[in-house]
């Protein structure tokens, strides 16, 4: 019988295994933050974006929510992460800013500095 | 038990470890201000008077919760810490009204004395007031907010002592009230009138429906036959209203008092109390006989009989028939005693001076009325008859005592003992044993079944049966017992309940405690339970069959126990209620 | 500007003590010389908790950590790891402790560079709806590890080596606390997490649940575990309705998992947890008020003792922790307690969650090592006052806390350092005001809400607040008398020495810190009925100036008719006249009217 450590480094793997499954190791990684105060400044309309672009083709980017990093006065926050980049934080996204991160960022590969978190 | 050394303002003591410091403090003679502890109760801690000073600790120290450890530096009297009370008793005192002089507590109010105590001499902090409504909705017990200090015994008395839960703290902060549930009107609520909050309530946020006021036109109306009839245990308290001692029997100075206040008839509920054995005793031997459920529940007690039939309607078939002494005495003055004198039912006025405040819900209950009258028309409390006395100038400490008034006066030791927890139970078996067997009782002083014990039990053989018997004072003593019986329904076969903590002696209309007493002190309800004890010993007849009136009403006008004319005017009926507030989650005491 | 690297140099004490200041200018020099300096960003960031390796360089991508870096290695580092992409492994040290991840992502962002995340060290950088996403952070590891390798007593003994103290405010040592209900001897026992959150702009609570709740439910476990308990209830405000939810999930998937419920992961260990619903009473953040609302009382507290350990919920041995003690735990556990005790100062260890808001530029969410200085915090990672205002008063610790001026910034933040200076730690609020803000009225708004939310059952805080706030009122109303600072500070110095909880014992400490710090607000109010903020309405006035062009709008809106004037040229008010609502202030276009 496996003891609890043994048990959990086992669970983990297999939690590792099915993460990459849903396609962690995609170029980005996109973070949307979800908390109640990220939604209540409008992050779901966000992740409608992204969720929506994923649904219609957009390829090789893991969507993923996650709960407030903190940064209050710049939600909704969004990040793109990209293995070998330093990660790029965005503050303060609309719809309309997530459609460019879209089509610039995550498409193009353009970082757009001036909604960069610094 | 171990013992510590401790130190009271830089004196050294040794005391019983294991107490708190308001406990050993007492006990070396120290008595700190206090406002919310009361013995019986849980710990509150909510007024804050009795803080001390403890070395080493930074805040104040309530010494009612606090325990005492070696080494504890305790002071109890530095300017410090005698600021500190005065001011609390300050803000406790600038939301009240300042209406002393026009409340009926004056004199005997916890709050005035506690003013008087910390030095209040001047004021401080005053500022705005609260102001609620008062509750008049009950029959038996009026609620003032206003006067209310939230000290919260009377909620940890109605749920810790009564299991009754009909009282809570309701809001926050500055608004916080003391209310029944959802704060509906005291009448529609759980309440069972015992008036228990009203003794240990320290101000007078909660009083008795007082009807002196509308007495006094009745008593100068020359139309009408005034009757008064006296509990036993207005005798073993209504001394205390005029500052003796508690245990002193008052009964033929309350006879007199009565005539002077203008009573045509002073008559006494031990005789109906005498007449309640018979038919009580006479329905148990029946009961025993397979006629009717076991065990036979008492039914003398006003607020019991509220509280079976909200919270245990399970029970209603064992409750006894009989109704209580007081309305058997309305019962019999309108009809035996009404055509004796010749007089019409309604041109009597029937008063009644008892120790209890659920009476006054009980002359009310429509099932109790005699020929669409009611047996009595009034209910006045001890406090109440003792402040009319005062009020008329009467010198009652030094009046020559009168005898009652025949032929509704005389009674046996057995219906003195119905004042206190036990006393009906043994005055019933008295009469039980003697109709059964036959025989004399021997040994009439049940010892088992005496005393301020929660729940008692006893037995006694009759022709060889063993009869087990339990009686319970306090309505959560009450609830303990009923959940034995649940569990075993044949254990017992007769049980006495008394609404409150020692039964009539502890009622909820008696004397307030005077200024070196707490409200219901054991010692003072032993004192007056002994005072009726002694009326038992002090009689030659004490047995309520042997009782020559009884015989007589009897032998004139009721024809034997439980006949018919017995069973119309004596006995009633009770139905399961379903009270508007919340029935109490648990049935156990917290 | 690319932002393919970054470099970040550890700003903490002991670093800088190991000359990192020297480093940043030798890293920019050489920076400049291989005309890197607008392809690699400097950062500098607050404490890492290793300064044992002090001083520390990180640098992105790739997050290498280099360790006792020496002015010597600076060229080395740049040549090799950034220009030919092969990291200096002579100077490398593997670190994989459970708070770096968030660095990682977010290390380069001045607000979050100067913090340092052990409670919210997931927030934000997992998905908390997934429980795989915890495991992959290594969770649960904690719970399986003691289970696995430590007694009972054992977990007690590393808490209370780590020099943990509760983050609910009192700051009482955790481990003293597990110990006490570990040794009680009870075949039931509870533990509690206390998520009560009730001040006034505190969302440190919901903001660790909603973003990583199985840090909080492993806690929880290993508590558990120590203490001998098999049951623990969440209690937890209705209004967090998010927060309920992504716990409900957390609990389902610890289930099903096999974290929760009978025999752990195979050992003898069965615990479950239950989450109870508060209905938003301040007070039940008080934990016998709490246990008693749990038991389904009214939420009044009871004198202590008996302790909660001793006599808690259901009247059993019960273990209460606030959320942030409990998310601690795990990492105490994994990175061990020597690692935790490494970081703060030394009474006050570990890090502490803050809700940074007010006059301030960068409002959040912060984490800090203990021991960070007060300015450090409004400055660095506040950004400072916006607004070219100035700073006047840093309001700590919620309604319970007070507030502190400007010559106690450098005040450190740990328990006895902001106890000493008159305020408290508190759960962790934190108000910046400026000049605009008006002490007295601050004082009083604090009033006002714990004088709302006494509970009402000692006299002190019921009847004392009341009085209080009635003689604040007063005083901003511009009817202060003579004697009134020495009756508040009589009634403050009552409430927090006899009042029965740890809510009335704290409630006057925002009256008598102002009136500590800030008195000569309190006399201008009195004596000269003037409010310096012009915040008070009632102790303003208003006057025309020059630029008045006479429009008449003024004159128009004045509900007292109290200013005279004609038609272009200069309006007048009667001051006698004038009932200061402040309308003619509103209605003039040209800033013809001041405040005075």
């Amino acid at each position: 019988m496996l003891t609890p450590l043994e048990t959990v480094k086992k669970k983990r793997a297999e939690a590792i295994n099915r993460i990459v499954g849903k396609g962690y190791l995609s170029t980005k990684r996109v973070y949307v933050g979800m908390a109640t105060c990220e939604i209540a400044a409008g992050s779901k309309d966000v992740m409608e974006v992204f969720q929506t672009a994923i649904k219609n083709g957009l390829t090789d980017v893991y969507l993923s929510q996650k709960g407030c990093a903190g940064r209050c006065n710049l939600e909704p926050t969004v990040e793109v992460i990209e293995e070998g980049l330093v990660p790029v934080k965005y503050g303060r996204v609309t719809r309309d800013m997530a459609h460019q991160i879209i089509e610039r960022h995550l498409k193009k590969g353009e970082i757009i500095e001036e909604w960069v978190i610094r | 038990m171990k013992k510590i050394k401790i130190t009271i303002n830089d004196k050294p003591y040794e005391v019983d470890d294991g107490q708190t410091i308001m406990q050993a403090a007492d006990k070396l003679g120290f008595r700190i201000p206090r406002l919310c502890y009361h013995p019986k109760l849980s710990i509150e801690g909510a007024c804050r008077v009795c803080i001390v000073q403890v070395e080493g600790m930074r805040n104040y120290v309530a010494s009612c919760a606090y325990p005492v450890s070696g080494g504890m530096k305790i002071q109890t009297n530095t300017e410090e810490i005698r600021q500190a009370r005065r001011d609390i008793v300050e803000l406790i005192l600038d939301n009240h009204p300042e209406d002393c002089h026009t409340c009926e507590r004056d004199g005997v109010c916890e709050l005035q004395r506690l003013a008087h105590l910390t030095g209040m001499r001047h004021r401080h902090f005053e500022g705005e007031k609260k102001h609620y409504d008062k509750d008049l909705s009950s029959s038996s017990v009026v609620r003032d907010p206003n006067k209310c200090v939230l000290c919260g015994r009377c909620v940890r008395l109605c749920s810790e002592v009564q299991n009754v839960f009909a009282l809570g703290h309701a809001h926050r902060g500055f608004r916080t009230v003391v209310v029944p549930a959802y704060n509906m009107p005291f009448k529609d609520s759980v309440c069972t009138a015992c008036g228990q909050c009203i003794n240990v309530c320290p101000t007078a946020a909660f009083v008795e429906k007082n009807f002196t006021q509308e007495l006094y036109p009745k008593m100068g109306d020359t139309s009408l036959i005034k009757i008064a009839q006296v509990a036993p245990s207005v005798r073993a308290a209504i001394g205390e209203a005029f500052g003796l001692e508690p245990g002193r029997t008052m009964e033929l100075q309350t006879v007199a008092a009565l005539r002077r206040l203008g009573f045509d008839y002073v008559f006494d509920t031990q005789f109906s109390a005498d007449l309640t054995i018979m038919e009580e005793a006479s329905e148990f031997l029946e009961r025993l006989q397979g006629k009717g459920k076991l065990p036979m529940i008492t039914s003398c007690s006003s607020a019991w009989m509220k509280c079976v039939e909200q919270f245990h309607p399970d029970f209603l078939e064992n409750i006894s028939t009989c109704k209580s002494p007081m309305s058997m005495m309305g019962a019999i003055i309108r009809t035996y005693f009404a055509e004796k004198i010749k007089k019409r039912p309604e041109d009597i006025v029937s008063v009644a001076v008892m120790c209890c405040t659920a009476k006054k819900y009980e002359a009310a209950r429509p099932e109790l009325m005699v020929n669409g009258l009611p047996g009595v028309d009034m209910v006045i409390t001890t406090r109440e008859i003792a402040w009319m006395i005062k009020s008329a100038g009467i010198d009652f400490v030094n009046i020559k005592g009168e005898n009652f008034d025949e032929p509704l006066g005389l009674s046996s030791g057995a219906g003195a003992i119905f004042g206190t927890t036990g006393g009906v139970m043994e005055a019933a078996l008295r009469t039980a044993y003697e109709l059964y067997t036959g025989e004399t009782l021997m040994d009439i002083e049940i010892q088992d079944i005496r005393g301020l014990k929660g729940v008692k039990v006893g037995k006694v053989v009759m022709d060889g049966k063993e009869i087990r018997v339990a009686v319970a004072h306090g309505l959560g003593n009450a609830s303990k017992l009923l959940d034995e019986v649940r569990r075993d329904p044949n254990k017992y076969h007769f049980i006495e309940i008394m609404g409150c903590p020692g039964g009539c002696v502890g009622g909820g209309g008696q004397p307030y405690a005077g200024s070196n007493s707490i409200p219901l002190d054991e010692e003072c309800l032993k004192k007056r339970a002994e005072a009726l004890y002694g009326l038992d010993r002090s009689k030659t007849i004490r047995r309520s069959h042997q009782n020559p009136d009884i015989q007589r009403i009897y032998k004139e006008f009721l024809g034997r126990p439980l006949s018919a004319t017995a069973h119309r005017i004596l006995h009633t009926h009770y139905q399961a209620k379903k009270p508007c507030g919340i029935i109490p989650r648990e049935l156990q005491v917290r | 500007m690319s932002r393919k690297y970054s470099i970040t140099i550890c700003d903490g004490p002991t670093c800088l003590h190991k000359k990192s200041k020297e480093l940043e200018s030798a890293i920019e020099q050489c920076l400049k010389e291989h005309a890197l300096t607008d392809k690699v960003r400097i950062n500098l960031s607050g404490c890492l908790g290793m300064c044992g390796k002090g001083p520390i360089l990180i640098v992105k991508p790739g997050y290498t950590i280099y360790g006792s870096v020496t002015l010597g290695d600076v060229a080395e580092i740049i040549e090799k790891h950034i220009i030919k992409k092969k990291p200096v492994a002579r100077l490398a040290i593997e670190e994989d402790h459970l708070y770096n991840r968030f660095f990682r992502i977010f290390g380069d962002v001045n607000f979050f560079g100067k913090q340092l995340r052990i409670v919210l060290r997931n927030c934000g950088i997992i998905d908390p709806e997934s429980i795989d996403d915890y495991l992959s952070v290594r969770g649960y590891e904690a719970l399986a590890y003691v289970l696995t390798q430590m007694k009972p007593l054992d977990v007690v003994e590393e808490v209370k080596k780590s020099g943990l103290r509760g983050r609910g405010g009192a700051g009482f040592p955790t481990g003293i606390k597990w110990q006490l209900t570990a040794r009680e001897k009870n075949s039931e026992k509870f533990v509690i997490c206390n998520a009560d959150e009730g001040d006034p702009g505190a969302f440190m609570d919901r903001s660790t649940i909603e973003g990583d709740p199985h840090s909080v439910i492993e806690g929880m476990c290993v508590g558990g575990y120590a203490v001998g308990a098999q049951k623990g209830f969440i209690y937890i405000r209705a209004e967090y309705p998010l927060a309920i939810k992504r716990l409900e999930k957390a609990i389902a998937d610890a289930k099903a998992e096999g974290f929760l419920g009978d025999k752990i992961m195979g050992s003898d260990f069965s615990f479950d947890i239950e989450i109870r619903l508060g209905a938003g009473a301040f007070v039940c953040g008080e934990e016998t008020a709490l246990i008693h609302s749990i038991e389904g009382h009214r939420g009044m507290p009871r004198p202590r003792p008996p302790y909660p350990s001793v006599q808690g919920v259901f009247n059993k041995p019960t273990l209460i922790n606030n959320v942030e003690t409990w998310a601690n735990i795990p990492v105490i556990i994994l990175d061990g307690a020597e690692w935790f005790k490494s970081i703060g100062t030394e009474k006050s260890k570990g890090t502490k969650v803050f809700a940074l808001a007010g006059k301030i530029k960068n409002t959040g969410l912060i984490e800090v090592p203990m021991g960070i200085t007060l300015r450090s915090i409004i400055y660095d990672i506040g950004g400072g006052i916006p607004n070219n205002k100035k700073f006047k008063a840093l309001q700590t610790g919620g309604p319970s806390g007070g507030c502190l001026s400007e010559e106690y910034l450098d005040t450190k933040i740990d328990y006895e350092s902001l106890a000493k200076v008159g305020s408290i730690m508190g759960s962790g609020g934190m108000i910046v005001l400026d000049e605009d803000t008006c002490m007295v009225n601050i004082a009083k708004f604090f009033l006002e809400f714990t004088e709302n939310e006494s509970c009402g059952k000692c006299a002190p805080c019921r009847e004392g607040t009341k009085r209080m706030l009635e003689i604040l009122t007063r005083i901003t109303e511009g009817k202060g008398e003579e004697g009134d600072i020495n009756k508040l500070q009589r009634l403050g110095k009552l409430i927090q020495k006899a009042s029965l909880c740890g809510l009335g014992q704290s409630a006057p400490n925002p009256v008598l810190s102002t009136l500590k710090n800030f008195r000569s607000e309190y006399e201008e109010h009195i004596k000269e009925k003037k409010c310096r903020a012009k915040v008070c309405s009632t102790l303003l006035g208003y006057e025309i100036s020059e630029k008045c062009i006479g429009c008449t709008a003024c004159k128009k809106v004045c509900p007292t008719g109290a200013i005279a004037g004609i038609q272009k040229s200069l309006h007048v008010i009667d001051q006698s006249k004038c009932i200061r609502c402040g309308a003619c202030f509103e209605a003039c276009k040209f800033n013809a009217i001041k405040r005075i």
